[in-house]
């Protein structure tokens, strides 16, 4: 039976899901901190930017992502003078699943960040540690929870990504087919054997990362008086 | 001036402006007002933390400007070497008490002390050994102010800079943690800015005392006489003015303790409640001033436990009624604040130079050991 390409599709998309979450955690951290703590001329617009892929259909983003790379477009190899060689291929998957969770982490970060007290930072410089080692002892880990849980956010986001996705890198199977577009595919063939399977192993990714989210939220060292800064 | 602090200083704040010129090179400078006077704004100016660019003037601190705003100099806090304990205690909840004592151990390094000597001096000198291993969230408030303070101390600085540091406890917590702001003082010999609404805790600890009203300093002085001041006595005695003398203990009998006053001990004999501290070991008396007779003669038979004589040496009219200041016979203590009302004066013809005596009730005597 054809289990194997179902597998595959399954390794893949958590592959690059685990990727994009990666790099959304790279940017989004330190852009978090940003629009946690600083004052800075055009932060409200870079917020409603950052935004945007949350509001509006995933095929729009996907659209104008498509638009940006193509060959003439802004980020195309006739105007870089390099390829990126993003579309159509994996690159194309990470990227739109990143652009579409990026949102969810930024948002739950700051509102992490912004509960951390600023007060304890303080202290902490008083103390004779720089902004950066303040940064790394104090406020990483008072924000831990709710960056954990915005990771997980971006992370299933991303598994569960589609309109962008198909316009950006295609629903080629066995180069760029997810587990979103592989049931598409699947239930437009009339295979429902396979859609049935590949339905199977959403739910239960999804019963997982939800399970362990909450529990992440009750375990002993996650209390939430750390984050008041008391 | 190795220790000497320079500020001259201009923040615009939104009801007034904080306005001060002081120099000093006293080891332990309070600053007394009202609530919103502007004390803590001063106290993080100094610790760098409040950093608007409205601020304009300069910081000095034993030659080292930390701030000069002609010449653009604002040095960041981790600069400043400074130990700093707010209200707040502002202790890290994520890790443990100990860990918390050592969050400035790096800093101690590169100032060349040696981290864990001075570690272990704190943790003996508060008692903190047997906290070293709890959860911050778990401490008691008077705990947390001990943290709070060791934790300043390891990471080697060069000014404390205390914020209310008793004003926070009830008062049994206050009698226990004073002692240990006394041995940190006479222990350590770091200098020491303290900014407190209370003058009990700027008497028991500060040589010299500002008095801030509304960001202007009305006063600046040795805080006996600058509390005693008619026009600082009633924002000092809004709960009551306590004397605040040294003594060293005597002797212990069933029902009382008895010491004598001064640093060393040269002043004359009181009796005070039974207080759990060795013979010979220093503690800190508070006469409140409306806890005080004054005779002009000494009477038999009266319950009061401690008649001392005494030489009033003024009589200042504070609102409606009068504080008589008299010195203790046989000894150079700051004179005690009696408060009496104007017929008392006139009754007992309370003038400067007229011999009296104090009576005292030993109840009345608050210790803090």
């Amino acid at each position: 039976m054809e289990l194997e390409p179902v597998v595959a599709v399954i390794l893949s998309t958590l592959a690059w899901a685990l990727l994009s979450t990666v790099a959304v955690m790279i940017v989004g951290v330190p852009l978090a901190y940003l629009l946690a703590r600083r004052e800075f001329p055009g932060k409200r617009a870079i917020s409603a930017v950052v935004s945007l892929p949350m509001v509006l259909p995933p095929t729009a983003v996907g659209y104008l992502l498509l638009s940006l790379l193509a060959d003439n477009g802004p980020l195309g190899k006739n105007t870089l003078g390099i390829d990126l060689d993003i579309l159509l291929n994996w690159k194309g998957v990470v990227m739109a699943y990143a652009v579409m969770s990026f949102p969810l982490f930024v948002r739950t970060a700051r509102v992490s960040f912004e509960a951390v007290s600023p007060r304890l930072e303080a202290m902490s410089l008083t103390l004779g540690r720089g902004r950066l080692r303040t940064f790394l002892i104090v406020t990483l880990p008072l924000a831990t929870r709710g960056l954990i849980a915005g990771l997980i956010l971006a992370f299933t986001r991303a598994m569960g990504e589609f309109g962008a996705t198909v316009i950006l890198a295609g629903n080629i199977p066995g180069r760029t087919q997810t587990l979103a577009s592989a049931i598409y595919s699947a239930q437009q063939s009339g295979n429902d054997h396979r859609a049935n399977i590949l339905l199977a192993t959403a739910l239960g990714l999804g019963f997982v990362l939800v399970y362990v989210t909450e529990r992440l939220t009750v375990l002993p060292g996650f209390k939430t008086s750390r984050l008041l800064g008391r | 001036m190795e220790n000497g602090l320079e500020i001259k200083l201009r923040v615009p704040l939104d009801q007034f402006v904080l306005k001060l010129e002081y120099t000093s090179a006293q080891p332990v400078i309070g600053v007394f007002g009202p609530s919103g006077c502007g004390k803590t704004t001063l106290l993080e100016t100094v610790a760098g933390i409040r950093r608007t660019p409205s601020i304009a003037g300069a910081i000095r601190f034993g030659g080292t400007a930390w701030l000069d705003s002609e010449r653009r100099v604002n040095l960041p806090p981790q600069q400043r070497d400074i130990g700093y304990v707010p209200q707040d205690h502002l202790l890290f909840p994520h890790i443990s008490v100990k860990k918390n004592l050592l969050a400035g151990q790096a800093r101690a390094a590169r100032s060349h002390h040696d981290a864990e000597e001075t570690f272990n001096d704190v943790v003996q000198t508060l008692h903190l050994e047997p906290l070293l291993g709890r959860e911050v969230a778990t401490l008691s408030g008077g705990e947390r102010q001990r943290v709070a303070l060791g934790r300043a101390l390891c990471s080697g600085p060069r000014l404390l800079l205390l914020d209310e540091p008793l004003a926070s406890l009830d008062i049994t917590l206050r009698r226990r943690v004073l002692p240990f702001l006394l041995k940190v003082r006479d222990r350590f010999r770091i200098p020491m800015l303290i900014v407190s609404h209370d003058p009990f805790e700027l008497q028991a600890l500060c040589t010299e005392v500002i008095a801030l009203r509304r960001g202007q300093m009305i006063a600046c002085e040795p805080p006996a006489r600058l509390f005693t001041r008619a026009d600082i006595y009633p924002m000092a005695a809004t709960h009551g003015f306590e004397n605040v003398l040294p003594a060293i203990v005597t002797t212990h009998a069933a029902h009382k303790t008895s010491v004598r006053l001064g640093e060393d001990g040269s002043g004359p004999a009181v009796n005070v409640l039974p207080v759990e501290i060795e013979p010979g070991e220093r503690l800190m008396l508070g006469f409140p001033a409306n806890d005080i007779l004054v005779a002009t003669e000494r009477f038999d038979g009266l319950s009061a436990r401690n008649i001392l004589p005494a030489t009033i040496t003024d009589v200042r009219p504070i609102d409606s009624h009068f504080i008589a200041l008299a010195q203790l016979d046989g000894c150079a203590l700051d004179p005690l604040a009696v408060e009496v009302t104007p017929d008392a004066v006139e009754e007992l013809a309370l003038r400067p130079g007229k011999p009296v005596h104090l009576l005292m009730k030993s109840s009345a005597i608050r210790a803090y050991s």
